[in-house]
């Protein structure tokens, strides 16, 4: 099976070109129309006053319907090619939209924002929506799905290059709709499967940070397996330090933005559901230090 | 007789006259007022949208700010400008064009206009009231119920878009009887003149498609204000059911759109040829065509729903299918120039440019049929590119085109020449700056309505660029409306007919007195002024 | 200018224009047909709200099945039948009363009306009593919405019938028959309309 990004790249290509053949000749035969019988050209004689000819009204009419059903055609083809009916899925990945963050459930494994999946394996998502309709989109490696609440909805990917592929929701899904960006990461067979391994574990306990998470709101949002904290309002931070960025997209994923986003979210992603809470340094600095150890 | 248009000089103890007015050619500059004063307004939301664009991770407005923009932007230049405008010619046009001395119910013609700008304040005082909506011009739900919305935003859209819907419905009873019943004598259907057609057949289309607007907004009404479960899927609603009422709508809408422009330019075109239009019942009859087909499209805004590989075939056949129509008339414009004597005034540059904008535009129409493409595209730059080559390179340079034309005939002057191509030539490279880049934007993932983007995409030099074109649009209207306000004074005189031209509105002063016409016309073809002006080279019909 | 749109024959055309004797002479040509202005308004508006209409219905059938269980215990079939029997001649009453002018028939179709509105109101109060609202569940939204739009345009033609009955109290022959048939053609309207909300709501439910 060819990766739906490359059946609808060719696809692509074929109707571009006959998009750009028609266009250059109906261009061209506007430009020479005007050229051609400008009044300032001709001086002498009457303008023409032809003005029916059944056969040429036929015969455009048929040209361009012709050609289309030639492209019909060519989309039913792409279309049976692309939603990945004949070939079963290696695995079924659970893809949930929030506002505006993305959540990924490999079983019974939970992760957000970043997807990882092997090279060379049809992988389905199954697409759906906690709150408004958001949409997955990572052009290179396929078409966009909407995710609708209350409706489960199916999107084949199918990746032939390991490497990191970006992408962001595609259906405004409210004030940070910017932000959602999604990083898929496609990865050797091995070392997803040690990434997956990974994320199914607990988290390292004990210390400072995780007394700070624990005794504050961040548990009515959040979970951390290995601690008591089980929220899921907002995104799983069981291995948050695994991931590129925090906030979906919005800042790099390291302490010292973590500490400047954990001091203030509403200052980099403002209106998201994630609230400003009032923490004394010395606890800013462990909660930092601890989310930033959870790989 | 004067050529100074009366209500240009009218003193003040008369100007109440405009509020309570019921001529049709008054109500039809009302109309074109309102139009032109919101495409400013939105003009001016444009900008701001794309000033933010212009550089990645900007933070000239916030996101709330600039989310109620292109909410406010979208409705505005669709419902409040380009609608009103069209109307506005039709209002003042369509009867001079089939001899009849004004529409069927002036009054109700008034009271079109009047629900049409109310329902327009309603929206805009939403932001006097907490906020505009700013669930985009489509406001789908869930997003738009009271949950995610809660703000009385919504509230002022969904009872401004139905105020303003009321009026175009009234406004559309009031042509279409107008244009069956009123015809002069001779003036069969089939020689009415191509604008006069497109009206009828956009006046069905509103009269189909509206309704189910109104029928959405009430629902949605319903679920904010009542509670309702319309939309609400934990109420056991579904979030599609809006989807599929508003395209239902909102499909038509673009044909409503580009329909009457179409008729603009094919009025314009033969008389700047001086050669009668080819094919009249071809390009009558696709509109028709055109208007069936529109009501069986809708779902093709909905590829990426999930509806399934069913439906979606089905749709985007019909979506193949409409495009077949729409390219038989733009051969038949250009089968008309060939072999004709072509007059390149401004007016003809933007009939010439409608055409030349609206083939990419088709174009790319055509791509977004292709589901699998528009799976890849959809809600992207890709489409803001498409849907503005066709409603901007399309209808507002028909528009553009039917104001150079007609302008003389309701002022008694003529707009400048000279204004006129820079208004064209820095509209046309404006305009195709800001939106060729559209393309290839969406095409590597820029999606729709977000207020920025991130710096690592590489998206910026494309939206400078972009941003860059908006700015030469912007000086293009500001030459345009200086040729507005300097012609209204000070135009040259055009007379009577200053085009050579060849159908009724011609055959009267300009500005027509209030009656229309001192004499009643009579008619034996599609060109009733061209066969009194040159009886020797009667048509045979 | 006719209320049908053809210019009549007696006005002079001046020098202008070609005379209605040579267009005469050039065979007889399709003119606008006399149709009554008023009476096709009221058609095409009648159309429109049709569509409108039908896009509440769908929503309501689209729905139908996840509302049925309440639709067959809370709605009361007989009741709302015989009240709708009044509408339904009411239709009969404005007819005659279009016929034969007649402000006393257009009382009756009035009252009948009024009838089937507080019949419907009469059910809503019972229904809300029971806890069952536009709020409460899909069945109550897609319900209340479709009766009560259907109730608001019943109301619109109570005005519409209201104004007859004044403009009929002065001279008899002041008001057009073109304004009798234009309020008979939306009150039949409003009726037909109803026939279907009754089999799609109520025969629906339970047959």
């Amino acid at each position: 099976m060819r990766p739906p990004a490359e059946a609808i790249g060719t696809l692509a290509l074929i109707v571009g070109v006959i998009a750009f053949l028609i266009f250059v000749g109906v261009e061209a035969a506007l430009v020479y129309a005007i050229w051609r019988y400008r009044a300032t050209r001709h001086v002498a004689g009457e303008p023409a006053t032809f003005e029916r000819n059944q056969r040429l009204e036929i015969a455009w009419t048929a040209a361009p319907a012709l050609i289309l059903a030639v492209v019909f055609v060519l989309t039913l083809g792409t279309m049976a090619e692309i939603n990945g009916a004949g070939v079963a899925p290696a695995m079924r990945i659970a893809a949930t939209g929030h506002q505006w963050w993305w959540e990924f459930r490999y079983g019974g494994t939970k992760t957000a924002n970043e997807l990882h999946i092997p090279v060379d394996t049809p992988v389905d998502l199954d697409l759906t929506s906690v709150d408004v309709i958001h949409s997955f989109w990572v052009p290179e490696l396929g078409p966009k799905m909407d995710m609708l609440p209350g409706t489960t909805n199916h999107l084949r990917l199918l990746a032939r290059r390991a490497g990191s592929y970006d992408g962001q929701c595609a259906e405004f899904c409210g004030v940070e709709h910017a932000w959602m960006r999604i990083r898929v990461v496609v990865q050797s067979q091995a070392e997803f499967d040690s990434w997956l391994a990974a994320q199914a574990s607990p988290a390292a306990t004990g210390g400072d940070g995780e007394r700070v998470f624990l005794s504050s709101i961040c548990v009515s949002c959040h979970a951390i397996r290995g601690t008591t904290a089980a929220g899921t309002a907002g995104p799983d931070l069981t291995h948050v330090a695994s991931r590129a960025t925090i906030g979906a997209g919005v800042l790099p994923n390291d302490i010292a933005h973590m500490r400047a986003w954990l001091a203030d979210p509403q200052r980099f992603k403002p209106g998201s559901l994630m609230p400003r809470v009032p923490l004394a340094d010395a606890d800013l600095d462990a909660l930092a230090a601890y989310l930033g150890s959870l790989r | 007789m004067t050529a100074i248009p009366l209500w240009v000089r009218r003193p003040a103890a008369e100007r109440a006259g405009w509020l309570r007015t019921v001529d049709h050619k008054e109500i039809g500059v009302l109309y074109i007022g309102m139009g032109v004063a919101f495409f400013a307004i939105g003009g001016l939301e444009a900008l701001l949208l794309r000033a933010q664009l212009a550089t990645p991770e900007a933070s000239l407005v916030d996101p709330e700010t600039f989310d109620q923009a292109f909410t406010v932007h979208g409705v505005t230049m669709i419902l409040l400008a380009v609608v009103p405008l069209l109307v506005g010619f039709a209002n003042y046009m369509v009867p001079l064009m089939i001899g009849a001395p004004d529409v069927a119910f002036p009054r109700l013609n008034a009271l079109s206009f009047w629900l049409s700008l109310v329902g327009g304040i309603v929206l805009y005082f939403s932001f006097l009231a907490g906020g505009a909506p700013d669930t985009g011009w489509f406001s789908y739900a869930p997003l738009s119920e009271r949950a995610f919305a809660p703000g009385t935003g919504v509230d002022y859209y969904i009872v401004g878009l139905a105020v303003n819907g009321a009026g175009t419905i009234i406004g559309a009873i009031n042509l279409a009887v107008t244009i069956l019943l009123m015809r002069c004598p001779g003036m069969a259907i089939s020689r009415v003149p191509l604008f006069v057609w497109m009206t009828l057949v956009t006046s069905v289309l509103i009269l189909g498609a509206y309704p189910a607007l109104t029928a959405a907004l009430v629902m949605l009404l319903v679920d904010r204000q009542l509670g309702g479960h319309f939309f609400d899927p934990a109420g056991g609603g579904q979030a599609v059911l809006w989807q599929h009422l508003f395209w239902f709508f909102g499909h038509p809408e673009v044909y409503i759109m580009v329909l009457p422009a179409m008729g603009m330019i094919s009025e314009v075109i033969p008389v700047f040829s001086r050669k009668p239009i080819f094919g009249y019942g071809f390009v009558a009859g696709s509109s028709v065509a055109i208007a069936f087909l529109s009501f069986g499209v809708w779902a093709h805004h909905m590829f990426a729903v999930g509806l399934g590989d069913t439906e979606n075939a089905i749709f985007s056949a019909t979506s193949m299918l409409i495009a077949i129509p729409t390219g038989v008339k733009i051969f038949n414009w250009i089968a008309t120039m060939i072999g004709g004597r072509l007059r390149m005034t401004a007016a003809m540059l933007f009939a010439v440019g409608f055409i030349a904008m609206f083939v990419i535009g088709g174009l790319s129409g055509v791509a977004l049929a292709v589901v699998p493409i528009d799976q890849a595209v959809t809600d992207s730059y890709f489409v803001v590119a498409h849907l503005h080559y066709v409603l901007f390179g399309g209808t507002m340079l028909g528009i553009f085109a039917g104001t150079y034309y007609w302008f003389p005939k309701m002022t008694g002057r003529l707009l400048s020449e000279g204004l006129g191509r820079w208004h064209f030539w820095l509209t046309f490279a404006g305009f195709n700056l800001t939106f060729l880049p559209q393309h290839w934007l969406g095409a590597v993932g820029m999606p729709r309505r977000v207020f920025t983007y991130a710096a690592s995409t590489g998206w910026g030099p494309l939206n400078l660029i972009s941003t860059i074109g908006a700015a030469i649009l912007a000086v293009a209207m500001v030459v345009f409306f200086v040729n507005l306000a300097r012609s209204i004074r000070s135009g040259e005189i055009a007379g009577d007919d200053p085009w050579d031209a060849f159908t009724l509105e011609w055959s009267t002063t300009s500005p027509p007195p209030p009656e229309n016409f001192a004499s009643i016309p009579a008619v034996t073809g599609r060109r009733p002024l061209w066969d009194r002006k040159h009886p020797e080279a009667r048509e045979k019909e | 200018m006719s209320e049908t749109g053809f210019i009549p024959a007696e006005r002079k055309p001046p020098a202008l224009s070609i005379s209605l004797g040579s267009l005469r002479a050039q065979g007889p040509l399709p003119l606008s047909p006399k149709i009554d202005r008023t009476l096709l308004g009221v058609a095409i508006f009648i159309a429109s709200e049709s569509v409108f209409f039908l896009a509440i219905v769908l929503a309501y059938v689209a729905y139908r099945d996840s509302g049925l269980a309440t639709a067959k215990a809370n709605l009361d079939v007989v009741r709302t039948a015989i009240f709708s029997v009044a509408l339904f001649a009411s239709s009969g009453t404005m007819a005659r009363a279009a016929r034969t002018r007649s402000g006393a028939w257009l009382a009756a179709t009035m009252i009948l009306g009024a009838i089937f509105l507080t019949g419907q109101g009469s059910e809503y109060a019972r229904l809300l009593g029971e806890g069952i609202g536009p709020g409460s569940a899909l069945f109550g939204t897609t319900f209340f919405t479709l009766t009560g739009l259907h109730g608001i345009h019943v109301l619109a033609g109570l005005v519409a019938l209201a104004g007859l009955f004044i403009a009929n109290l002065g001279r008899a022959r002041a008001v057009r028959a073109s304004a009798w048939e234009a309020v008979g053609f939306y009150w039949h309207f409003v009726d037909a309309v109803w026939v279907v909300v009754f089999s799609v709501v109520y025969l629906g439910t339970f047959l």
